[in-house]
């Protein structure tokens, strides 16, 4: 599996074990990393030529959220430079965008 | 600017002490500080969508007791239409936000339950958005203007009869 495949895997877990995130965002699987085997949804990892990865995460936030979403950006990629590094891919994890691209409600989560 | 009178009682004046915001765009950049460490491009952005503004909005609006809802008729009942076949946001209806780089500016269109104080609950409207809107966002909220254009009386949604037959 490619660096991409699995940093997109990566982000995709990290955003899967946040408290806050009701989904990943992405109209008609807009937003996606395809994977070996399947698509990351809302993740979208692109290599560069030396070979570092851009990942951008697309995202849908709890209402009411526990933090300023400034805040969960950080601490989502924070998270996911831990991870990287802990997976031994620290050094190929370029930039981390997080974009919050709606929000969900109580109701519309059930 | 428009107070929207139009059927309905405007409760507010716009303050028209606020700076204008600067050209409103889809999504906008929050700032971070300026000491924050390494350039911004290596360690990557958090960006909102207007839509997130919008619905927050919206969501500390309804926070408040008395609003009955949000949206004037014609737009509650196109909001009903379109949200049956999946077009439509409910929560996103009698909202309508600008965004600039730093700041935002909220219209609001109300329905308050009869015999609250209109007054009462416009203030306590604007300070909630204001409040959340600031506080999930970062964005400064310059003006939150707030229509009242109906009021709901119990009863208003279903027959008031009852039923003649079992």
């Amino acid at each position: 599996m490619s660096a991409r495949v699995r940093l997109a895997r990566l982000a995709g877990q990290v955003i899967a074990r946040s408290d806050g995130i009701a989904a990943t965002a992405g109209p008609a699987r807009r937003w996606q990393t395809i994977g070996s085997q399947q698509a990351i949804p809302g993740v979208l990892a692109v290599e560069d030529v030396q070979g570092r990865v851009d990942i951008e995460v697309h995202l849908v936030v709890r209402w009411p959220p526990q933090m300023p979403l400034e805040q969960l950006g950080e601490q989502l990629r924070e998270r996911l430079r831990h991870a990287a590094g802990t997976a031994g891919m620290g050094a190929r994890l370029g930039a981390v965008s997080v974009a919050f691209d709606d929000v969900r409600s109580e109701t519309e989560c059930a | 600017m428009d107070t929207h009178k139009t059927g309905g009682y405007a409760v507010s004046e716009p303050d028209k002490t606020t700076r204008p915001i600067s050209s409103a765009r889809q999504g906008k950049e929050v700032p971070r500080g300026e000491d924050s460490g390494p350039p911004l491009s290596q360690l990557g952005q958090t960006t909102i969508g207007e839509g997130v503004v919008t619905k927050v909005a919206g969501l500390a609006a309804r926070e408040v007791p008395g609003v009955h809802d949000l949206g004037g008729g014609a737009a509650r009942a196109m909001g009903s239409v379109t949200q049956m076949v999946g077009l439509g946001d409910a929560l996103n209806q009698g909202v309508s936000v600008e965004t600039g780089e730093r700041e935002a500016v909220v219209d609001l269109t109300l329905v308050i339950d009869y015999g609250e104080s209109i007054p009462r609950i416009a203030d306590a409207v604007r300070s909630q958005v204001i409040k959340r809107v600031e506080g999930i966002t970062g964005l400064s909220v310059t003006e939150v203007n707030i229509t009242v254009n109906d009021l709901y009386f119990p009863g208003d949604d279903g027959p008031d009869e009852a039923p003649r037959v079992a």
